[in-house]
């Protein structure tokens, strides 16, 4: 009996220490419980833009659902805090700030619009609080590098040069540009000026289109006229397809380069509803297939028990791709876990393949983790790799 | 003279859009003399019914095109009914206001329902995808389409506000709405039926235009400003202003991007508003007769 009360006695001061200490730890950590960790996020959830921050909000949320159906990370089940940013600088800012003193969580996987993502780095930096990009593509949210932020989404000059590149290594002589010329196609389309002039390079022609056009006609008319043989595509899916549709109506057909906007070949062979008409066409890619390959069967199952009015997306792939290597960085910080420690974690990262990033992810020694810009290009209605390019 | 060419009728062929948007937006002006800001949503509205009937749900397209049209009415209606009937006592400036909220309601539902499809939804062309030769320029077939449906629907337009009783109620009710109520007429089922039809247009033209506009929960507000543009150059009041207008939109919008550069091509709708508002007040074709007191 009495060797009874002693294992009772030891059981619940045994219980009640730990108590204490999880205590003590969420005390000090924020967002940290011993049975959860709180991770904020930040995007257009609603808004003209609503695809980049909702959509891979629900990839990030799927991911770590199926990492929470596994029993979480040592132990520890994820929870996603979201916030609406509406895609404005203003509204990333307060996002941040309530996620940071009101949600209290204990690091950020997020970013979907680059300028907002950009006007909030002060504020993160400030709050040395881990925050994980996974969409917005802005090359000064990680350059110069702050301590707490990583990126793994391929940065827009990155993928500005690669597509210069790709242009070069197939024998243009010619290189056209079209892009948009709101924040984000001034992120690209800056960087790619810069590189024709480091390279030497002539602009044959230079043409701007909007997000919403519904004609592209004249751009088109001032690209054949210009002669250019490769043009570089700096717009969103329905910019871009209007641009080709009416490039194939007046007989101009270049070689198309594209980029990560418009990475989901399907989609846009559909947008232009001319068959044939992506023959020339090579995108990167964040993704190296489209979200109905048979590689993805267990993300769309996933989505549609999660979020069943929505079919996986890019977007959703986006956000899974992030969240699998920020699992990987919380796996490798260990139980004990403090914001120094899944900073630290990140060093880590070092060749790391992911189950949808076509290149390896190397967070060690450098904050733009994901430097391997790959190409996409349809075939028989599939999309295929079609190559990567050495950036020099 | 080629590249003018093709210009001239690109100009032509995207001024049918702008013109499609903008009648939806003139009979609803006409009527009630309030500027539906919730129009685009409308097409947006029309063109996604037409999507969920005929791509995801297999339907033909006529039946699809007819549900979508129907589905866009009875929205119209319901607007009507939920959101402007209550606040028109307090005055127009109230229903405009009324107007802005619906279309924030309609987009946030668009995104609901539509949201979690992708970016861009394709809406397959009902002709050919392959485009036309006339002459020496090619022409997309889709636009054609949508360029024979603004004439048709112009023309019965015309004969629904000149031959039968309804229009003539609609026109009677705009010019002075006591007077018409004191003849009897039940001025608040007319504005319903109005803010309808304007609604079924705005249908129509989403399931037209939706192979070349494409589909998304925003499509609308720069289709929107595009009509506007178009509707006010051409006269508020004035069905033929309204496909005036929006001729004359799209042509300026083509002429400025090919011969000036391609980033004038948007600003072109602004600066007609503008001039429009500054020089043409009543628009190409609109009424010009002020009413003496």
């Amino acid at each position: 009996m009495k060797r009874l009360s002693t294992t009772i006695t030891a059981s619940l001061a045994f219980a009640a220490i730990t108590a204490l200490d999880a205590q003590a730890q969420g005390a000090n950590v924020p967002g940290i419980t011993n049975s959860e960790i709180k991770v904020g996020s930040f995007g257009p959830l609603t808004g003209p833009v609503y695809i980049y921050g909702k959509l891979t909000m629900n990839g990030v949320e799927v991911y770590f659902n199926k990492l929470n159906q596994a029993g979480g990370v040592h132990g520890r089940k994820l929870v996603l805090v979201r916030e609406d940013d509406l895609c404005k600088p203003e509204g990333a800012i307060a996002a941040v700030k309530k996620l940071v003193h009101d949600h209290k969580v204990f690091a950020i996987i997020g970013g979907g619009c680059s300028n907002p993502t950009l006007a909030a780095r002060p504020d993160i930096e400030k709050e040395r609080i881990p925050f994980h990009v996974f969409a917005a593509v802005a090359d000064g949210i990680v350059d110069p590098p702050a301590a707490n932020i990583y990126t793994t989404q391929i940065t827009a000059s990155i993928e500005s040069k690669a597509q210069i590149q790709w242009a070069i290594d197939k024998g243009a002589k010619k290189l056209a540009i079209v892009a948009q010329h709101d924040a984000w196609g001034r992120a690209r389309y800056e960087p790619m000026i810069q590189d024709f002039k480091r390279r030497g390079l002539q602009v044959v022609a230079d043409e701007e289109v909007t997000v919403d056009q519904n004609d592209g006609t004249a751009q088109a008319l001032k690209l054949k006229a210009s002669g250019a043989d490769a043009v570089m595509l700096l717009g969103y899916p329905k910019a871009a397809a209007v641009v080709i549709r009416d490039s194939i109506k007046i007989g101009y057909k270049p070689l198309w380069i594209g980029q990560t906007a418009i990475q989901d070949l399907p989609a846009l062979q559909g947008l232009i509803g001319i068959s044939g008409a992506l023959a020339d066409f090579v995108s990167i890619t964040t993704v190296p297939g489209h979200p109905d390959n048979p590689q993805y069967a267990e993300w769309r199952k996933l989505l549609k028990d999660t979020f069943p009015n929505d079919d996986l997306s890019v977007f959703n792939l986006m956000g899974i791709a992030a969240a699998e290597v920020f699992g990987k960085v919380l796996e490798a910080a260990g139980k004990d876990l403090t914001r120094e420690k899944f900073l630290a974690a990140y060093n880590t990262i070092d060749n790391f393949k992911s189950s949808i990033y076509p290149g390896p992810i190397t967070c060690k020694g450098g904050h733009k983790c994901n430097e391997s810009p790959a190409f996409v290009k349809l075939e028989n209605n599939n999309v295929v790799f079609a190559g990567t390019v050495a950036l020099k | 003279m080629l590249m003018f060419s093709y210009l001239m009728a690109t100009g032509i062929t995207t001024g049918a859009f702008y013109a499609l948007v903008a009648l939806g937006i003139v009979i609803v002006y006409k009527s009630t003399e309030v500027v539906n800001l919730a129009h685009g949503d409308l097409f947006m509205v029309g063109g996604m019914l037409a999507y969920t009937c005929y791509v995801m749900g297999g339907i033909p397209y006529l039946p699809s095109l007819l549900l979508a049209v129907a589905g866009a009415f009875v929205v119209g209606i319901l607007t009507e009914r939920v959101a402007y009937r209550s606040v028109l006592k307090h005055g127009l400036a109230s229903v405009l206001v009324a107007t802005i909220g619906v279309s924030f309601v309609l987009k946030g539902i668009g995104r609901y329902i539509w949201g979690g499809k992708g970016d861009y939804l394709a809406f397959p062309p009902i002709v050919s995808p392959e485009p036309l030769q006339f002459g020496n320029i090619m022409i997309m077939s889709q636009q054609l389409v949508v360029l024979f449906a603004v004439i048709v629907v112009m023309a019965a337009l015309a004969l629904f506000f000149k031959r039968t009783r309804a229009g003539k109620w609609m026109q009677a009710t705009a010019s002075n709405p006591k007077a018409a109520m004191l003849c009897g007429l039940r001025i608040d089922r007319i504005y319903m039926y109005t803010f309808a039809v304007g609604a079924a247009l705005a249908g129509a033209a989403g399931v037209l235009m939706a192979p070349l506009t494409h589909l998304y929960p925003d499509v609308g507000f720069v289709l929107f400003i595009k009509g506007m543009a178009a509707a006010v150059l051409g006269g508020l009041t004035s069905i033929p202003g309204a496909v005036l207008g929006g001729v004359l939109l799209g042509l300026a919008e083509q002429l400025a991007a090919g011969y000036l550069h391609s980033s004038f091509q948007d600003v072109v709708a602004f600066l007609v508003i503008m001039f429009a508002l500054i020089f043409l007040p009543t628009g190409l074709l609109g009424a010009r007769g002020l009413r003496k007191v």
